[in-house]
């Protein structure tokens, strides 16, 4: 493998495992305040891709209710990326209120709640389904403006072009990243967050509503999940209402590579996979997924926490 | 009569095949395990059955019964097998790291079955013969079958090996201290049900005349896990129930989008828009049923009415 | 002065402990739980272990019944090692217990508890059992009525078929301790089985506690928080503090033991 090749896998690998990143910190955040895997974050990221898509006035096509169904709004890609996320943050929030927040007050078995996000999931995914049908929809091409289509991060001589939407991508994860970090270890939010996750009870003693946190854990959690798949969405397509899911299960792979439950976690699996992914040998490629899974497998065997995460001690 | 037969014994069959497919998942979930790894097995189970009669035995049609049966024993050893291969490690993990150890297998199965050459890629394999003429009369197999796993089951739940099984899935530590050894148990329940599995997709393979990498996916593994969390996760009888009236309720929908005098959104949200009804029951149900329609409450209460009357 | 350590070697000739710690340490991320702890028990006694709350009592009868491992050290039964094998391996040895906080099968039956629990006297698989081939059918009917009696022992055969978790609190701690009968240890441990008990109830516990250990050959460890039960039914007694074993001997020794006084009964 020459150099130009290796620092090409090395740069996809960074853009596709940033936006496994963002997305798998939408998990984490969930899982590390109540302990359940919310599997309707699948669902909120397709969502979101295509909030986003019908924001920036695109059509959709013949099959379905909403049928070239177009909105007269035109915005533009960064506006429509935004508002599209807090969609899909309300979308999560009314996910938690209908199909968690029942149940914690039953303080039922967490996997029946696991279960019932299932069922959520599966809502979602055929809601879209009957509304605009099960088609590939593409981003119009000028959907980044005027950024050239690839940039060369290499000399003259020795290119080593990659395209700009990667870049996109990567600045964008970077930036939510640290914002999500600052978030969570620096403001009152974060500090309540942590104490809710840590123990309700007392936080509710402190004077913390653990229910208005959790609403609002689920809030970024969507709007991060809905972030990614916008990402995912406009630089390839949107594959139908099922592109959640897939990438909802290789979700998982990243969070338990990371450690379930922490957000250095996440990021350091999401990279780790996409850098994995990336150096599959394109003969191979077809078995890209079974790599993320197998990883995941053997994980689970031999260190179930993850690489970040805390040991499972249980109690006697 | 005839004309019944034949539109419906394609569902009849479909039903049984589903109830056996809850049973499947029930196994472990008697042990307290929640694994989602039927579909991968009910899928191998198919490969097997469908490579074995395609490209192995290579007679002409009718397929004869003996064949068949074979073939479920043949796929019934390699699910079991690899059931414990994948089980005992697996097992080790609890609640929700085991559903998704197992979500993970299934991944890698279809990933396999997509890509690998005996498995026909993701074209899968065409014109598996067929041992009968005509699909109702598949229930000579499925429905002694169904019988047996269920008296199976039953019986189980009454003897040592399944009260082990119970003890685990109520206290797993407790059972430990009483002598029970949880991993070979869960393993054993675990593996049960994936015999349980491939033997109906040996079965399916020939049913559906066909068999690709989307009969293992995640998809069927929710579906499964709802014939019997819906159905009842506390006796047999829920999954056997669940997996039957899940099943048909495609059919049931078409049906009552049939009826005269319904507007016409609600008759084709009822045939376009069975997926998203499935998805609500399964919220609906684990909300208010947690513990399925079918409990064993709900039994007792009935043969009691019944004695005192 | 009063020497136990003596003592205790002096009636150490004539019996074989059943069960030895030596030097048994387990830590807890930085917390010591139980810190270099050495002790025997010998056959056909009934053994006090007490201590104040925190002192490691349960984490002791984690370590000897394999629920947690130690850090150090090493846990003997009849001169063998049990220290690194799994909880159920340590059941077959011999050795059963009780739960502090009850851990019935709370959503079965009081019978199907006490069945459960008789597993390792069986051996039934899963093609035996289902179809009702021999050693099963028997097997079975010989667990239920074994079931039957232990129910007897502890008075609540007349409700066998009810749910576990439907028992008042004093009951389902005798129901547990049937459980552990089923078994047929050697070594019995209890912890805190008077927990919630009125004085007449703890009384008749006492009495119960000699009478098994008589009936079955038991040597019984015992946790328990009500120094007077403790005292006039144990044959010897061990004391932890902090996770450290202060004092060993007969209950007169040790109630006059001052290190005892100061951590302990002094308290009280």
């Amino acid at each position: 493998m020459n150099l130009t090749v290796f620092l090409q896998n090395v740069l996809n690998g960074l853009s596709i495992g940033s936006i496994y990143a963002i997305f798998a910190l939408g998990y984490t955040l969930v899982f590390s305040i109540l302990g359940i895997i919310n599997f309707a974050h699948g669902a909120v990221f397709t969502l979101g891709a295509y909030f986003t898509y019908m924001l920036m006035g695109n059509a959709f096509g013949f099959n379905g209710l909403l049928a070239n169904l177009a909105l007269p709004i035109r915005l533009p890609f960064v506006l429509a990326l935004f508002f599209g996320s807090i969609a899909a943050g309300l979308v999560s929030v009314l996910i938690e209120r209908l199909a968690f927040c029942p149940l914690r007050r039953k303080k039922a078995d967490s996997l029946l709640t696991v279960v019932s996000s299932l069922g959520v999931a599966v809502v979602i995914v055929n809601l879209i389904q009957y509304l605009v049908g099960a088609e590939i929809y593409t981003f119009p091409p000028d959907t980044y403006g005027t950024l050239p289509p690839a940039i060369n991060f290499g000399t003259e001589a020795n290119p080593i072009p990659i395209r700009s939407v990667q870049v996109v991508i990567f600045v964008v994860s970077g930036v939510i990243v640290s914002l999500l970090t600052y978030l969570i270890n620096a403001t009152k939010y974060g500090k309540a967050m942590r104490a809710v996750a840590e123990d309700p009870t007392t936080a509710s003693l402190l004077g913390i509503d653990p229910d208005r946190f959790i609403v609002l854990t689920f809030f970024v959690s969507g709007f991060l999940g809905g972030l990614a798949g916008t990402l995912v969405g406009s630089s390839v397509s949107i594959a139908g209402p099922y592109f959640g899911i897939g990438f909802g299960l290789k979700g998982l792979a990243v969070i338990v590579l990371g450690g379930l439950g922490s957000i250095p976690g996440a990021v350091v699996g999401g990279l780790t996979i996409g850098l994995v992914e990336a150096f599959v040998p394109g003969d191979y490629s077809a078995y890209k997924d079974a790599v993320a899974f197998g990883i995941l497998f053997i994980m689970l065997l031999v260190r179930p926490q993850g690489l970040l995460g805390r040991s499972l001690v249980q109690k006697v | 009569m005839n004309d019944f037969v034949s539109t419906y014994g394609f569902l009849f069959v479909s039903m049984i095949l589903g109830a056996m497919l809850g049973l499947s998942l029930y196994l472990p979930l008697m042990a307290g395990q929640l694994s989602l790894a039927s579909p991968g097995f009910y899928a191998l189970g198919g490969y097997v059955a469908a490579i074995l009669s395609t490209k192995v035995f290579q007679v002409k049609e009718p397929f004869p019964i003996a064949l068949l049966l074979l073939e479920m024993l043949i796929a019934g050893i390699i699910c079991g097998l690899l059931g414990v291969i994948v089980g005992v490690p697996a097992l080790r993990l609890r609640g929700i790291y085991l559903a998704i150890a197992t979500i993970a297998f299934v991944e890698i199965l279809r990933v396999l079955a997509l890509n690998l050459d005996v498995t026909g890629g993701a074209v899968g394999i065409f014109g598996i013969p067929q041992p009968f003429q005509s699909p109702i009369e598949y229930l000579w197999i499925v429905l002694p079958l169904l019988l047996i796993s269920m008296a199976f089951v039953y019986r189980l739940e009454k003897i040592r090996v399944g009260r082990a099984f119970i003890a685990i899935r109520e206290d797993e530590l407790a059972a430990d201290s009483m002598g029970i050894n949880p991993t070979y148990y869960k393993a054993l329940a675990f593996t049960l049900g994936a015999i349980l599995a491939g033997v109906v997709g040996a079965i399916s393979a020939h049913f559906l005349n066909t068999w690709n990498a989307r009969q293992g996916t995640f998809d069927a593994s929710i579906i499964y896990l709802t014939f019997v969390l819906i159905g009842g996760s506390r006796t047999f009888l829920g999954p056997v129930l669940g997996g039957m009236v899940f099943t048909a309720l495609p059919e049931i929908l078409r049906a009552i989008a049939d009826t005269p005098g319904l507007p016409v959104w609600l008759a084709q949200f009822l045939r376009d828009g069975r997926l998203i009804i499935f998805g609500l029951l399964i919220v609906i149900g684990t909300r208010f049923f947690p513990q399925g329609l079918v409990t064993p409450q709900l039994l007792k209460r009935r043969s009691r009415s019944q004695a005192n009357r | 002065m009063p020497q136990p350590q003596l003592a205790d070697s002096i009636s150490n000739l004539d019996r074989t402990p059943v069960l030895e710690a030596r030097g048994l340490t387990r830590r807890f991320g930085g917390l010591i739980a139980v810190n270099n702890v050495s002790f025997s028990v010998n056959e056909g006694e009934i053994f006090g272990l007490i201590g104040p709350n925190g002192a490691g009592k349960t984490t002791l009868f984690n370590l000897v019944t394999g629920l947690i491992h130690p850090s150090n050290g090493q846990m003997l039964y009849q001169g063998d090692e049990i220290s690194k094998l799994r909880p159920h391996q340590i059941a077959k040895k011999g050795i059963a217990r009780t739960f502090q906080n009850i851990r019935l099968f709370a959503d079965l039956s009081a019978l199907e508890n006490v069945m459960i629990a008789q597993h390792i006297h069986t051996k039934s698989g899963v093609f035996t059992g289902v179809l009702g081939l021999p050693p099963a059918p028997r097997e079975e009917q010989k667990t239920r009525s074994r079931a039957f009696e232990l129910l007897e022992l502890v008075g609540l055969s007349d409700r066998a078929d009810e749910k576990a978790s439907n028992f008042p609190y004093g009951d389902q701690r005798r129901l547990e301790i049937a459980r552990a009968l089923a078994l047929e240890p050697s070594v019995l441990l209890l912890d805190e089985p008077a927990a919630g008990m009125n004085p007449n109830e703890k009384q008749q516990l006492s009495d119960f506690i000699r009478q098994i250990r008589q009936q079955f050959n038991l040597t019984i460890l015992l946790i328990e928080h009500h120094v007077p039960l403790v005292m006039g039914l144990c044959d010897r007694i061990a004391v932890l503090n902090f996770g450290q074993l202060i004092a060993i001997g007969n209950p007169a020794d040790v109630k006059s033991d001052q290190a005892v006084i100061e951590a302990y009964l002094g308290t009280d």
